[in-house]
């Protein structure tokens, strides 16, 4: 049983972290103070590739597969959280969907350009009412001869005001509910009638654009059916059940940065004579942050594995989003208080990480949906059925 | 006797000299001199006074070897510099350097007057010409030593150079093939007295060029090339303003000691709040981690927050006049004084 | 135009922590990695192909794991790559390394231009180019920091004197290449995810070269290692201003900062 990483994945990891040092590390902090999107990063990137990480070469990907994804997110979280959340909505989910459920035309026609980073893509589900109560939504989609129109509001879509692809849900027939009643549509946002409403003022990951998406009549031809018509619900699922462990291994990487971070400072700062690092107050918390962090890195890892062997992962998805984002959260709080005063501040990167990490347990799929989740597939062999 | 098969022998040997390499019959130690705007290099002058050095150390002949027609005329100051004797090749194709002509002109030299010795100073040209000279000759190169001395129990050259960026030395002996040659690094050798009362000897030479073509066409001197930007994470060289530097004018000064060095410009935060520098030039936790060659910390009191950006920088030099402050004590040389008076004193030595 | 870049896998530097006070040098972390000055002699090759279409081939004298060094070439954009490797040419010193790239570039069916870094990273000889221009007896310019081609020639500007010359060479030539003035690209993830699949890594040890005992013969001795004194801390300098900045300037010479 051999746990290393295959030589090429090696010296992608090695590439990627050059990148994310080189190109990505110095402008974390801007883009975090002036709320902007990295788009210049994300024009390098796609030109090394990196748009379009797991999806096969004959796609215009790179052919990295979840292993490669992975471990891009987890470089690209180790420097900034915000350029992570950029290419991961991209990624992960938005071009992912596509990959997974489209026709071979619509992979010519809109993967393509998602992969190859030409086009940047969105997730259209949240809306105002529907979040975890995803089946809850109201944009609807009119079906008018070769062509459905499609009306509402999406919420919290990451990317939706610099994306030119947007997969979205939307309701087709009311009376059917989520299994039947949802379909998946690929939308190019040039269409006439989508606009972007408000952009989120957020506490975190800054550097990323969060939308409301407002669509006024937009037709969009029915080969824009993503999936089989009527089963929308589960390719947004299928989505995001894989897109779950490359946001924890997004996770990982900021971990590993607080925890890389706090060993670097508590080696240098001196306090009553001596090293901090020295202090077992300080150093218990660093054993324990080091601790959840290689736990987490082998899960993310053995998942990626499962998906990429194209072996049930869901519950192991699960737990990489559900344990990855809380182990994130828990070593940028230990990281605040191991700086102390000087992690409150503005000027520093600690604060900007304890921003950072908190959204991992609220977006794509609350923690409290994730255990959701990873419960109803541990009782499922039993015959018990979890509802929601 | 048919010895024949010797001939098919030599002729394997293409474009290799065929030279006798046994312990006996090479002697005395042979510089190769540089010209440097009309005059000898400097770095030549310093090789010759750790040759010269080394020739009495052993007792040989110390020989200086000038190629070209501009050369020639220093002849005596290279005996100045400690030469017993000069062979000077004034042939004009000499002129020019191109590795073939100069390669052939020295290993026709070497091997009919057999120097146990042969250093060249490790500037451009040395670097270049050097190794190709060690190759015709088969012979080995220990290249841009730091220190050389004879070991003389065996009477072997043992040349050290620095690796792992300096950190540490390796030293390297050529125990067998002849000559043993070394190229000495510019700065690390003392500048010999010259003294112009010196006599030696000077032989015109002859050198025979024939086959040996030079393939290089030499277009132009520059002053400067463009160097791709290097962010401040990754400088070399780094001089950093504090507070205590008092105003724009004191901070000028700062940006005049990076300039004289050849290297960039930083401070603290009080430096950015100050105007002086912008948020990307800030070093310390909150801003940029340098790791240079060279810090130099003017007018800034250094506490941790700062110093915890500088901590993987070689050598630190602070200047503050207040002794207690943090980084007096954390710095390798801490100069006590007013930075406004001591840099531009600083800035005058280095540009005279 | 067919181009060789000669390239080295060496220890990582930074995994290095040398103690000059306790006379030690602690290896932390032994990796291995595609030298940068290799990196930038495959960068200077590569921009060539860029501007003007050549083949690019990778060569290399190492150990087996030298093949990774490789393949990261290949991922950077080389067309090929050449490995030596042979238990004979582990303790090789510089002379024997050029004998064996220059068979190897021979057994390669010669080049136009063959690029090298300035010096190898590790040990810094700088030597390799020149010997191997003369064992080929191919045209030599060294440490270059623009570098153009031309037809049947390279335009190079070079370190000269105490400040730059720019020169035509005719080809075949060795090129040596500063590193600073050739920042290296990163290699396109999907070469990377290609690079030992797409590409065979060809290998020759001592006898594929027709290398004998007499090649391999080493013409250097090792004679020791030593460090430099260990910086002091918080030596002060006090004085007058021109005398604290004369011993201020004696010390950044005494510590090679400056010449």
């Amino acid at each position: 049983m051999d746990f290393s990483f295959p030589k090429e994945y090696q010296l992608f990891r090695r590439m990627v972290s050059d990148f994310a040092e080189n190109e990505v590390r110095p402008l974390a902090k801007a883009v975090d103070r002036e709320h902007r999107v990295p788009l210049e990063t994300v024009k390098k990137a796609a030109a090394l590739g990196l748009m379009g990480v797991p999806f096969p070469q004959k796609y215009g990907g790179m052919g990295g597969g979840e292993m490669g994804y992975c471990i891009m997110m987890e470089e690209l979280g180790r420097v900034c959280t915000s350029t992570a959340t950029v290419i991961g909505a991209h990624t992960g989910i938005a071009a992912m969907s596509i990959y997974l459920d489209g026709t071979e035309e619509q992979k010519q026609k809109f993967l393509v350009p998602l992969a190859s980073g030409r086009l940047i893509g969105a997730f259209g589900l949240t809306e105002a009412q529907a979040g975890s109560d995803a089946a809850a939504i109201k944009t609807t989609a009119v079906r008018d001869g070769n062509h459905f129109v499609i009306n509402g509001a999406k919420v919290f879509i990451t990317n939706g005001d610099i994306a030119g692809i947007m997969t979205v849900m939307a309701v087709t027939d009311p009376s059917l509910g989520a299994y039947g009643g949802i379909t998946a549509f690929i939308v190019e946002t040039d269409t006439p009638g989508f606009s972007i409403g408000s952009l989120e003022n957020k506490m975190g990951i800054r550097g990323s654009s969060t939308a409301e998406c407002v669509f006024q009549d937009v037709r969009v031809p029915k080969e824009n059916v993503l999936g089989q018509f009527g089963a929308g619900f589960l390719t947004f699922m299928k989505s995001l059940d894989i897109g779950r462990a490359s946001l924890g291994a997004a996770c990982l990487g900021g971990a590993q940065a607080a925890l890389e971070g706090c060993m670097e400072w508590t080696m240098a700062r001196e306090q009553f004579g001596v090293p901090v690092a020295t202090k077992q107050s300080v150093y218990f918390m660093i054993a324990d942050m080091a601790a959840e962090i290689e736990a987490l890195r082998s899960m993310i890892y053995r998942t990626a594995w499962l998906i990429d062997t194209h072996q049930p992962h869901i519950k192991e998805a699960a737990i990489c989003k559900l344990y990855g984002s809380e182990v994130a959260s828990r070593c940028v709080h230990k990281a605040m208080q191991i700086h102390g005063a000087l992690g409150y501040s503005r000027d520093y990167w600690v604060e900007r990480a304890y921003r950072d990490a908190r959204i991992a347990e609220i977006f794509e799929g609350t923690n409290e949906i994730q255990r959701v989740v990873l419960a109803s597939n541990l009782f499922r062999p039993y015959g018990m059925r979890i509802p929601s | 006797m048919d010895f024949g098969y010797l001939d098919s022998w030599i002729e394997e040997q293409v474009g290799r000299e065929v030279v006798e390499q046994t312990g006996t019959g090479y002697r005395n130690i042979w510089v190769v001199a540089e010209t440097l705007d009309g005059a000898l290099a400097p770095a030549t002058v310093q090789t010759m006074g750790q040759a010269r050095d080394m020739a009495d150390q052993i007792g040989v002949y110390l020989f200086g070897v000038l190629l070209g027609e501009q050369a020639v005329p220093l002849a005596q100051e290279l005996i100045a510099c400690g030469a017993d004797k000069v062979l000077a090749a004034g042939t004009p194709t000499l002129n020019e350097y191109q590795p073939e002509t100069y390669t052939k002109a020295l290993a026709g030299l070497v091997n009919q007057y057999r120097p146990e010795i042969l250093l060249l100073a490790a500037t451009a040209l040395g670097n270049d010409l050097a190794p190709r000279l060690a190759q015709r000759l088969n012979t080995g190169l220990v290249s841009h030593c730091v220190k050389v001395e004879i070991d003389m129990s065996e009477r072997l050259l043992l040349g050290t150079f620095r690796i792992l960026g300096g950190e540490m030395y390796n030293t390297l002996a050529c125990p067998e093939a002849r000559p043993q040659m070394a190229t000495l690094q510019p700065g690390y050798f003392r500048t010999p007295n010259q003294d112009a009362y010196r006599s030696g000897e000077v032989q015109e030479v002859e050198v025979d060029l024939s086959g040996a073509a030079g393939r290089l066409t030499w277009v132009r001197l520059d002053a400067a090339v463009d160097k791709p930007a290097v962010p401040l994470r990754k400088a070399r060289i780094v001089v950093s303003a504090g507070r205590g530097l008092g105003d724009a004018e004191g901070f000028a000064l700062a940006e005049q000691l990076a300039a004289a060095l050849g290297g960039v410009v930083a401070g603290t935060r009080g430096a950015l709040d100050e105007g002086w520098i912008a948020e990307e030039q800030v070093v310390g936790i909150g801003g940029e981690s340098v790791a240079p060659d060279l810090y130099i910390a003017c007018g800034l009191s250094g506490d941790i927050h700062h110093y915890f950006g500088i901590r993987n920088s070689k050598l630190v030099i602070a200047i503050n006049s207040d002794e207690k402050a943090p980084i007096m004590k954390a710095a390798n040389y801490a100069v006590v004084g007013d930075a406004r008076q001591i840099l531009p004193a600083v800035v005058q030595a280095l540009t005279k | 135009m067919k181009i060789i870049v000669l390239i080295k896998q060496v220890l990582d530097p930074t995994g290095i922590l040398v103690r000059r006070d306790k006379e030690k040098m602690f290896i932390n972390r032994e990796e291995y990695i595609l030298g940068p000055d290799s990196k930038a002699a495959l960068e200077a090759a590569l921009r060539l192909k860029d501007a003007g279409g050549a083949e690019v081939v990778a060569l290399s004298m190492g150990k087996p794991r030298a093949e990774d060094a490789l393949r990261e070439a290949l991922a950077m954009g080389c067309d090929a790559a050449c490995l030596v490797s042979d238990e004979a040419l582990n303790q090789a010193d510089i002379p024997m390394a050029a004998s064996v790239l220059a068979a190897a570039v021979q057994k390669l069916g010669g080049a136009d231009l063959i690029v090298a870094g300035r010096e190898s990273g590790d040990t810094g000889a700088g030597q390799i180019g020149s010997r191997l221009a003369e064992a080929l007896n191919y045209a030599q310019v060294t440490d270059v920091h623009v570098l153009t081609g031309e037809p049947g020639a390279v335009q190079a500007t070079r370190r000269w004197g105490s400040g730059y010359a720019t020169v035509q060479a005719m080809l075949p030539a060795v090129v040596t290449v500063a590193p600073e003035a050739f920042p290296a690209r990163y290699a396109h993830g999907a070469r990377i995810m290609n690079a030992y699949r797409e590409w065979q890594v060809t290998t020759w040890n001592a006898a594929d070269l027709g290398l004998d005992e007499a090649a391999l013969k080493p013409l250097l001795a090792f004679r020791g290692e030593s460090f430099p004194l260990p910086l002091p801390v918080g030596e002060q300098v006090k004085g007058a201003p021109a005398s604290a900045a004369h011993e201020m300037i004696t010390a950044l010479k005494l510590q090679k900062v400056i010449g």
